[in-house]
Parts: C-alpha cells; sequence; structure tokens
C-alpha cells in the first residue's frame, strides 16, 4: 500500500467501493432489499435514519454498520439486558446511537477511534436522541487505552457487551484484551468476519490490495475464536458476518 | 455467470440438500462458516443427531447446524428455562435447546408425528437430557388453545421456536405472543423460505414452495407490523425471524 497519507487516502475509497460494491453476502440483493424493506426500515428509529442518510454521503459510507445488523445488535443488547458496553470503532455513530437507544437511562458506552472527525458528524443527532449522556468517546488507538483498562483488576469482568468494528489486522489483539474485560456470560461481537466473503477467495483472486491485506488477519482471528476455550462463538452471516463470542472461562 | 444462474434457478426451485441449505451467495462460504466456525464446536450428540438425520428421505426439513449453534448461543445469553417447539422432525433444534437450558428447565415439545421424534430420542437420551423434554404427538393448536385457557400459563414461556406448517404460523402467533413472557422470544423459522420470497411471478418454484410462499409473506408482514414485539429478521438458516416480545 501507498506510504503517504494521499495514497493510503485512494485505497481506502476504492476499499469501500470495491469490497461493499456486494452490499450483501446473501444470494441477491433483492432478497436483502426484502429484508430491509420489509423488517428493518418501518422499524428504524428517526435518530438512525438521519445518521445513516448522512453517512450515505460520506465516501466512505460502506464502513458503516449495516441497518440489519445494528437492528439485531439493538435486539441482542435488550436480550441480555447490556448497561455497561464499550464500541471499538465508531466512524459516524450508527451501531453507537442503536447501543445508547437500547440500554437503560444509566447505560454506559465507552466508544473508541483514532479520529473523532466523523463522530462528531453523527454526534448533534446522537444528542438530539437524548442518549448522549451514556457515551464516554476517547479518541485515539484502543490498545494503548485496554492496556490501560487491564492494568486495574476493577475493569476485569466489568462490561456485559462489547462490539468490535475496526482494524482487522489487531482484532487478535484486542481479544487478548478483551477476553478479560468482559464479565463471564457477556459478550464480545466481531465485525466483518466474513470480510466481504473474500475469505473463500481463490489464493489468486483478483482482489484489492487492502481486502487481500486483512484477509490473512481476518482467518487468523476466526480460527482462533474457534479454538478459544474461553469463549462460546457463533457466526452469523449478517451484514459481513460478525462472531458472537459469550465468555465462559 | 452461467453456474450461479443455474444455481440460483436450483436454490429457488426447492431447498438445497442438508448440509448445503443456506441463503448466502455461495456454497463454499457457508461450508466455510460450517467448517470454521460451528463443526469444530459442535456437541458430539449434535453431530449423531445430524448424520443419522441426514439418512431420512425427509431431511431437508432438519434445522441445520449453524441454526442450531445460533439457538444454543441465544437461549443462554437469555437464561431461558421454560420453553416450547412446534414442530420436532427427529428433533436437532429440540437437542440444541435441551443442551442449553439448565438440568431444571423444560421443553414442552410438539408435532404431529412421532416416529420422527422417536429415531433422535436415543441420542437425546444418552445426552442425559431427555428429562427436560415433554413431548406431545398431534396438532399444536389444541395445545395452544389449552394452555390459553388458564390465565397461569400467560406469560409462562421464556422461549418458542416454531419450525412446523408455515400456512398455521399467523395462528400460533396469535396465542403464542400471550404464552411468551414480556421480555421472551419467540422464533419463526424459514421465514425467507429458500429466498423465494423475491423470486419473480415466473420464477420455476417447487409446488410446496410456492402454496406456502404466500403464507410466509402474510407473516412476514404481520410480523412487521405487530405493535405488541420487537423483529430481527436474521438470514441464518433459511431465514428465522426473531420476536421480543415488548407488550
Amino acid at each position: 500500500m501507498a506510504a503517504n497519507r494521499e495514497g493510503q487516502e485512494e485505497n481506502k475509497d476504492r476499499y469501500y467501493k470495491t469490497l461493499h460494491g456486494n452490499k450483501t453476502l446473501l444470494q441477491s440483493e433483492k432478497l436483502y432489499e426484502y429484508i430491509l424493506e420489509t423488517s428493518v426500515y418501518p422499524r428504524e428509529p428517526q435518530c438512525l435514519k438521519e445518521i445513516r442518510e448522512l453517512t450515505d454521503k460520506h465516501p466512505w459510507s460502506a464502513m458503516m454498520t449495516a441497518p440489519d445488523e445494528a437492528q439485531f445488535l439493538s435486539m441482542l443488547l435488550k436480550l441480555i439486558n447490556a448497561k455497561n458496553t464499550m464500541e471499538i470503532g465508531v466512524f459516524t455513530g450508527y451501531s453507537l446511537l442503536a447501543t445508547a437507544l437500547a440500554i437503560p437511562d444509566d447505560g454506559k458506552i465507552l466508544a473508541l477511534d483514532i479520529t473523532k472527525e466523523h463522530y462528531e458528524k453523527g454526534l448533534p443527532i446522537i444528542q438530539k436522541a437524548g442518549v448522549a449522556h451514556k457515551i464516554d468517546f476517547r479518541e485515539g488507538p484502543a490498545l494503548p487505552l485496554l492496556d490501560q483498562l487491564i492494568q486495574d483488576e476493577k475493569y476485569h469482568g466489568t462490561f456485559d457487551f462489547v462490539f468490535v468494528d475496526a482494524d482487522k489486522n489487531n482484532y487478535i489483539n484486542y481479544h487478548k484484551r478483551l477476553i478479560e474485560l468482559v464479565k463471564v456470560g457477556g459478550v464480545i461481537g466481531y465485525d466483518n468476519t466474513l470480510w466481504g466473503g473474500s475469505v473463500v477467495a481463490q489464493p489468486d483472486a483478483d482482489l484489492d490490495e487492502l481486502i487481500l491485506g486483512w484477509r490473512d488477519s481476518v482467518q487468523e482471528l476466526n480460527k482462533a475464536l474457534a479454538v478459544d476455550p474461553r469463549i462460546e462463538i457463533c457466526q452469523l452471516s449478517i451484514a459481513d458476518g460478525v462472531t458472537l463470542c459469550r465468555r465462559i472461562g | 455467470m452461467a453456474s450461479n444462474a443455474e444455481d440460483q434457478q436450483n436454490q429457488q426451485g426447492g431447498h438445497k440438500e442438508v448440509g448445503h441449505k443456506s441463503l448466502l451467495q455461495s456454497d463454499a462460504l457457508y461450508q466455510y462458516i460450517l467448517e470454521t466456525s460451528v463443526y469444530p464446536r459442535e456437541a458430539e450428540s449434535m453431530k449423531e443427531l445430524r448424520e443419522l438425520t441426514a439418512k431420512h428421505p425427509w431431511n431437508v426439513m432438519t434445522t441445520s447446524a449453524d441454526e442450531g449453534q445460533f439457538l444454543n448461543m441465544l437461549l443462554k445469553l437469555v437464561n431461558a428455562k421454560n420453553t416450547m417447539e412446534i414442530g420436532v422432525y427427529t428433533g436437532y433444534s429440540l437437542l440444541a435447546t435441551a443442551l442449553a437450558l439448565p438440568d431444571d428447565g423444560k421443553i414442552l415439545a410438539m408435532d404431529i408425528n412421532r416416529e420422527n421424534y422417536e429415531l433422535g430420542l436415543p441420542v437425546i437420551q444418552k445426552a442425559g437430557v431427555a428429562h427436560k423434554i415433554d413431548f406431545r404427538e398431534g396438532p399444536a393448536l389444541p395445545v395452544l388453545d389449552l394452555l390459553i385457557q388458564d390465565e397461569k400459563n400467560h406469560g409462562s414461556f421464556d422461549f418458542i421456536f416454531v419450525d412446523a406448517d408455515k400456512d398455521n404460523y399467523l395462528n400460533y402467533h396469535k396465542r403464542l405472543v400471550e404464552l411468551v413472557k414480556v421480555g421472551g422470544v419467540i422464533g419463526y423459522d424459514n421465514t425467507l423460505w429458500n429466498g423465494s420470497v423475491v423470486a419473480p411471478p415466473d420464477a420455476p418454484l417447487r409446488k410446496y414452495v410456492r402454496y406456502y410462499r404466500d403464507f410466509v409473506l402474510e407473516l412476514n408482514k404481520a410480523l412487521a407490523a405487530d405493535p405488541r414485539i420487537e423483529i430481527c429478521m436474521l438470514p441464518v438458516g433459511d431465514g428465522v425471524t426473531i420476536c421480543r416480545r415488548i407488550k
């Protein structure tokens, strides 16, 4: 990949247009649209719609959590009575807002992203929805912060739910820490674990550099999660693939 | 691409064979999920039951392994204890449920056919969880109507899984929404019906697919508009709609 920032931006643009050129991993876009039109959009809160429409104009719009996935996360959070959560990778805050709407009024979300530029675009909408007080946003790379939390015993096992939707090459590093921070019985969700379907592409397939670059990380992560005895897993084919990990030990 | 179009036609014709039944863009991707995340984790008893069922002529009816894994996790996440299952077949999802519940958990399991259940029962017994199951042979509606008559049954179920005759789902729903507790979950299986929910009018569908499709479409519309539940339509298996009762 190009070393300079401009080159990286270019690559990102290409990636987000190609990988997510296929809007779905399902057998047809029509089927995906059916799910959205029948069960998702009619139920989508106005504020989420607003963030989605704002984000659609962004060149990296494909990075946004899919609306069907956000609906699923929202239901999951309610089903497990989540109160203390974490999100790594915020972008404009679509899944963050979905989370904030799902947890109780005294619920908390520790939200991490290397930049607050996009978060600040979504924040007014989150504020208007009356749930911004639940969010503790930290700008910067996640690993140093996780290491800080890990150092203090009192944070171990304190999170009900953690959602990771960030740099795939670091997922396995996040996992080493998150497994201590999430409570026993709690859930970590890793996003994009089917990576546009590239996990089964032929080795010599003509894939974008960025996709290829992270594909190995995703495949390694999937293998590692599958054999981790401290969790039970479920790899859901919703959106770009999300693997739920329930801590058992 | 030619082979993709053919695949799609076949897919929409009828449900694909057991182990390959998915709504994903390719069977390869589905096998990846199964090989990477499902089979290595599958309980021995579930594997045994799955392999036994694969030999049965109606095996396409069975709950898929990835869906079994999902149900198992969901049940644990909601701490389910008192559950119901409508549509048992050889008992794959029933076993997934029984393994997830605590030792004093209970499953009211209904199917019009006891014979298929008895095929899988020895495996369930060997797994040490058969004591949780109360199996009733016969149509489900009369049983539900009986339950409904007694107020004490209202809101008494934590989780209900419906995988049966699609032309009765809405009738089941009328009763189940009273029987499941507020905050509890009803799961309706096959709500994407082999993808046929979006098939063009002239698509070559198998008779049974075409017949039940209208009922599935109606169910999906009704669930989406039902204010007593929140819903989530997951593309797991043949599509499963999770409904959380909110009032």
